[in-house]
Order: C-alpha cells, then structure tokens, then sequence
C-alpha cells in the first residue's frame, strides 16, 4: 500500500503495511502513537503549543520577539474566530492527541498500551533566542502525554534542524532523516 | 470595490520602485552592475506558502522580523545551488567554487536580505505613509518546509495572505531566482489601510482572492 502524507496541522490514523509520512519539521512538532498489540498508530503533524492560551499566547510571543517594542492589545474574539474559520484545530499540539486518542481507541486501541514518540521541536533562527515556540510545543506535548496517561518511549526533539518523518504502524519504527 | 486596473497599477508601482532601489544598493555592494527585476508578484493564502518549493528542499532563508505600525515578517528564500552562486559573487570567489556556507557567506546573504527587504519596506512605508521597522535579519539554511513553517507558525492566527514575490537578479550572464514573501498581522493591516486610504492595496492583502474572483 502508498504511504500517506500527513499535511502540516493534520492528523491520521493508519493500520497495517501503510506508512504515514510528513516532511519539513521544523518548530512543529510531530507525535506519533503506536498500539504494539494492535500494531496501528496515528501520527499529528501541530504547530503550535495549546488550545487554551490561544488567545493570548501570540500577545506574548510578539512581546518577546520584539523586546523594544510592547505588544498591543490582543482582540481575542477577532483572533479566536478567525482561527476557527480557516485553519484546523489539529494544529494545536492538545487538540490534536486528544482528536489521536479518539480515532484508536475507536478502533480498538487501549491507552495503557499506547506509547508516544516526539519529533521536532527544533528553531530554525536560533538567533532568536527568545522566540522559541519548538521548545514551547515539546513541553505542551510532554505535560498533554503525562496527563493522559500516556508513556513517551523516544523523541528526536529540539536543535536548529529541520528533519522529516516515517512511521511505520506495523512495527512503531519512526524513521527520522534531516539534511545535516 | 476600487479600480482593479488602479490597484495593479499601484502594486507594479511599488514593485518596480523597489526593483530600482535594490538593484542600485547590491550594485554598490558588489561592485558591478546587479539588475533585480520582479517576474512575479502574488498574492497568496498563507496555507499555499508551502507548495512553492518541496518540502524537504535545502534552501537559504534570511527572516527579518518587521514591527512598526504594523508588525510582520519578511523572509527571502534562495533554493541551495542560487545560494551558493550568489555566494561565489558576493565574496568574490570563481564561479562554482562555493558548496558550503561559512559565516562570510551567510553574512552576505544576510545583508542580501537586508537590501531586498529594506528597498521593499521603505516602497511601502512612504506610499503607505506608516512607520515601518525592519529588525536584524536572521539566517537558516535547511529544508524549505522546516523554515517556512516556522514563520508561517508565527503569524497562523493573525495572517490570511502573504505577498510572495518572485525576484530575478542579473548578474550577466547570470540569472537567479528568490522568492520574497512578506506578511502581515491581517487585522492591523486591515486597520493601517483603512485609515491610509489606501483600499488598492486592501484588496491584495486583505480581501484576496474573494474580491478578485468576483468582478
């Protein structure tokens, strides 16, 4: 069977001899969840750290991102609706293992037996040290697994590297290659 | 809606006003006749950013962050071997010779940026009549996907369109090819340009490609 490409702030869930595949990972993170006893996994390919401090979060980035400048006031309402309107939700690293969590243990999968793998993360402008939102997603990722019970069994994380994914449901085996 | 004819007018304009800066500021810094010419300029959803080079595409990207009146990002891209030619030139080595980036290079690619976003910016900023700040530029050589993400990841929420503009450079007999994207935070945009006046440019950042579908 062809491998499916999974598109920046989406998710897939895929059984059998089916890899799923994403490329040019940069500060997005890629996580993948594999079911070794039912050998079927998703992988999510997110952007950005969490649902919850989206309204804000942006606010305080730009301050950081530009430290002579104060950031202006957020219009949460505006910002909120327009990200519901045009991008999908998957793209938030909660959201998305939430919406993984969902398609396998619909098909199956039991969460004790679930295990967790993270890649990217990195910052591709390491010059701008304080804009670090790669760092940002990792550490959402982690708290989100913990919280759901879910063990992280390896990652390929952080770094300035941009770095593509494979993963294979059949064996858990994620295959990471970068250009450097 | 305004005059469509007016509005593409106006961006050609500004296009070519810059074109004309930056081909004088890198003639100076290279010492030889450097002719940046615009083929293209568009309009275009931040989500279609990604198809414009593959993914995994080694590429030089110099991102200057912009604050001001309103806040962006600026990003020029050269795919590796561009990169590596326009290196040969800028520091003055045979034709060829460059297969990797050392600090001078990237130095000079850095100013490369500097150039081509400054005469842009400073386009904008007097027709706009804003204050516009472009910050240090910043610079990563990898996998167009894993760079561009990056920037996009910035501005997801805030940004619906991008003006990519693709550069030519003559450097005879040479010629090479960039791309230059620009965002910008949509709702102050919106803002900026209502209070300008300026509906022509509204249409190209804002409102496309709605407003021009219909007519």
């Amino acid at each position: 069977m062809s491998d499916t490409e999974v598109p920046m702030g989406d998710i897939a869930v895929a059984k059998g001899a089916h890899n799923l595949i994403t490329s040019g990972v940069g500060s997005c993170l890629v996580i993948t969840l594999y079911d070794p006893k039912l050998q079927i996994g998703a992988l999510a390919h997110t952007m950005v750290p969490s649902s919850a401090k989206r309204d804000t979060q942006f606010g305080q980035r730009l301050s950081t991102h530009f430290p002579s400048e104060a950031a202006p006031p957020r219009q949460a309402s505006l910002v909120a609706e327009h990200v519901s309107k045009k991008t999908k939700e998957t793209k938030y690293v909660d959201i998305a293992i939430d919406q993984m969590l969902k398609g396998l243990v619909a098909k199956g999968a039991k969460r004790q037996d679930l295990e967790a793998k993270l890649i990217g993360g990195a910052n591709m402008f390491p010059s701008i040290a304080s804009d670090d939102i790669g760092k940002d997603n990792v550490l959402s990722a982690k708290d989100k697994l913990n919280a759901e019970g879910i063990r992280i069994v390896g990652e390929c994380v952080g770094g300035s590297q941009g770095r593509s994914v494979e993963f294979s449901p059949t064996t858990g085996i994620v295959t990471v290659k970068v250009k450097f | 809606m305004g005059n469509k004819l007016q509005e593409i007018d106006l961006l050609n304009q500004i296009n070519e006003q810059a074109a004309q800066n930056a081909s004088r500021a890198l003639s100076k810094l290279i010492d030889r006749p450097v002719d940046v010419g615009i083929s293209k300029a568009d309009v275009k959803r931040v989500e279609e950013l990604s198809p414009l080079i593959s993914q995994e595409e080694v590429v030089a990207g110099i991102y200057l962050p912009v604050t001001g009146d309103i806040k962006g990002a600026a990003l020029l891209i050269f795919p590796k071997e561009t990169a590596f030619t326009l290196s040969d030139l800028l520091v003055k080595r045979e034709p060829g010779t460059t297969r990797k980036l050392v600090e001078l290079d990237k130095s000079a690619l850095k100013e490369v940026g500097n150039i081509i976003s400054g005469s842009y910016l400073t386009v904008l900023s007097n027709v706009l009549q804003i204050k516009i700040v472009e910050h240090i530029p910043n610079f990563s050589f990898d996998m167009f996907g894993a760079i561009v993400s990056q920037i996009i990841t910035e501005f997801a929420q805030k940004t619906e369109n991008a003006l990519v503009i693709e550069l030519e450079f003559l450097f005879k007999p040479e010629t090479l090819k960039g791309y230059f994207l620009l965002l910008f935070e949509v709702e102050q945009l919106k803002a900026m340009l209502g209070s300008v006046g300026g509906e022509a440019l509204k249409t190209f950042f804002v409102d496309f490609p709605e407003s021009t579908e219909s007519n």
